[in-house]
């Protein structure tokens, strides 16, 4: 099989789009490097050399000693699963011969982001730092005292995900807002021990995908990518701490649950 | 007899508290529709799993990595059967496990030293519970990581 100069430069680009995609919606960088070496294969090319950076990909792709390099900037879209699921399925079938060149970038094109019903991402995220406060030993009281301040911050939290406001922000703002709400749990003394919910309440906002993926990046040899993820998950959880603390200074308690 | 009934009795109710944050935490993800149910079922299982472990007394963060890493297992078999890569399932399951109250309590003392000067006390909370939710993350991801890094080395798993 031959390939032309131009076909070359459109294997390539369909290759560092599904790259993008993958990277943009929070894949681990060996999928991101493994499918888009696959998927580059898969339709012709000799080898597909990758870097994966935090921001950007950079790819290669080689046929009979011609190379051909391209750049794609990657900004964060927010994890989606979905995504990633499908960009997976399309580089099988290429890898199948199911699909070609022109049929695989119109699939890759055509690939948008699922999202869940935002009100039974509410409901379920309430339910679910409720779940927190029983492991934590809480009664029914403070389970619903939490129920309702993290269903309030993840709508706070959605709101302001919607505007595209910085993600240290509404960390921030929505760890301040689930923080102030049971702390009035904790003054007008609702339950057994109201400090358990003061913890299980923002546990919604614990960067838990980005410190997963941190290590097994580095894990598996990709230490840039690694450090990158878990600075940028430490920064969330600091920002998260800073909403806390500017909440407990306002209503003047302290947050201890022993 | 009655010992182990209320043993199985909290397993249960441990394990139906904890498919819900796997659940809750998988759709804030975006995991597919149809792969929920996958997600709540490892969830159920490696927190009550890690529940039961601890009973038996085991040290939390042993027990954490025995159940991330089975977790991690069942995740391979799931990915290979559906054609789909492993964190969709994997990291949602695990978030139960997330050592939260220990992060928490480590912050809070941090800021009280910050405010109320130091104090031995205050540095063995910070310490203690800081160490605790290092060796926990580290366990959680190093198990999810394990079938990739013994098995398939290398080689995709879909």
């Amino acid at each position: 099989m031959m390939l032309s100069e131009e076909a070359q430069t459109e294997i390539t680009r369909v290759a560092v789009l599904a790259g993008q995609l993958l990277h943009q919606h929070g894949a681990e960088s060996r999928l991101i490097e493994q499918t888009t070496q696959r998927l580059g294969v898969a339709l012709g090319a000799e080898q597909i050399e990758l870097s994966v950076t935090p921001d950007s990909i950079v790819i290669t792709s080689l046929f009979n000693g011609r190379c051909v390099t391209t750049t794609r900037r990657c900004y964060d879209r927010g994890i989606n699963m979905q995504m990633v699921c499908d960009v997976q399925r399309i580089c099988v079938m290429a890898e199948k011969q199911l699909l070609d060149v022109s049929q695989v970038k119109k699939r890759l094109k055509r690939l948008v982001p699922y999202k869940h019903n935002r009100w039974l991402v509410v409901l379920m995220i309430g339910f679910s730092c409720g779940s927190f406060s029983h492991f934590f030993g809480g009664d029914t009281a403070v389970y619903w005292t939490t129920f309702i301040a993290s269903s309030l911050a993840m709508i706070l939290r959605q709101e302001l995900a919607h505007r595209h406001h910085n993600p240290f922000v509404i960390f921030a703002s929505a760890a301040f807002v689930a923080t102030l709400i049971t702390s009035l749990g904790v003054i007008y003394e609702v339950g057994e021990k109201p400090q358990i919910a003061m913890a299980a309440s923002v546990l919604l906002l614990v960067p838990g995908f980005p410190l997963i993926n941190a290590v097994s990046d580095m894990l598996k040899g990709h230490i840039n990518m690694g450090i990158a993820r878990w600075v940028f998950a430490t920064l969330l959880a600091i920002s998260v701490s800073i909403g806390i603390v500017a909440a407990i200074s306002v209503t003047g308690l302290s947050g201890w649950t022993h | 007899m009655d010992d182990f009934l209320t043993i199985i009795n909290l397993f249960l109710i441990d394990a139906w508290f904890a498919w819900i944050p796997a659940v809750g935490f998988a759709m804030v993800f975006n995991v597919p529709r149809n792969m929920l149910i996958y997600c709540a079922v490892a969830g159920a299982f490696a927190h009550s799993g890690r529940f039961l472990l601890m009973h038996f007394g085991m040290p939390i963060e042993w027990a954490t990595l025995l159940v991330s890493t089975s977790v991690g297992f069942i995740g391979l078999y799931w990915s290979r059967k559906h054609i789909i890569p492993r964190p969709v399932f994997t990291v949602a399951s695990i978030i139960p496990m997330i050592p939260g109250s220990y992060a928490f309590n480590a912050m809070i003392g941090l800021m009280e030293i910050n405010t109320g000067g130091y104090s031995l006390e205050l540095m063995q909370v910070v310490m203690e519970n800081g160490l605790r939710t290092l060796f926990i993350l580290t366990a959680l991801s190093f198990g999810l990581a394990l079938p990739s890094i013994l098995i398939y080395r290398g080689r995709p798993i879909v």
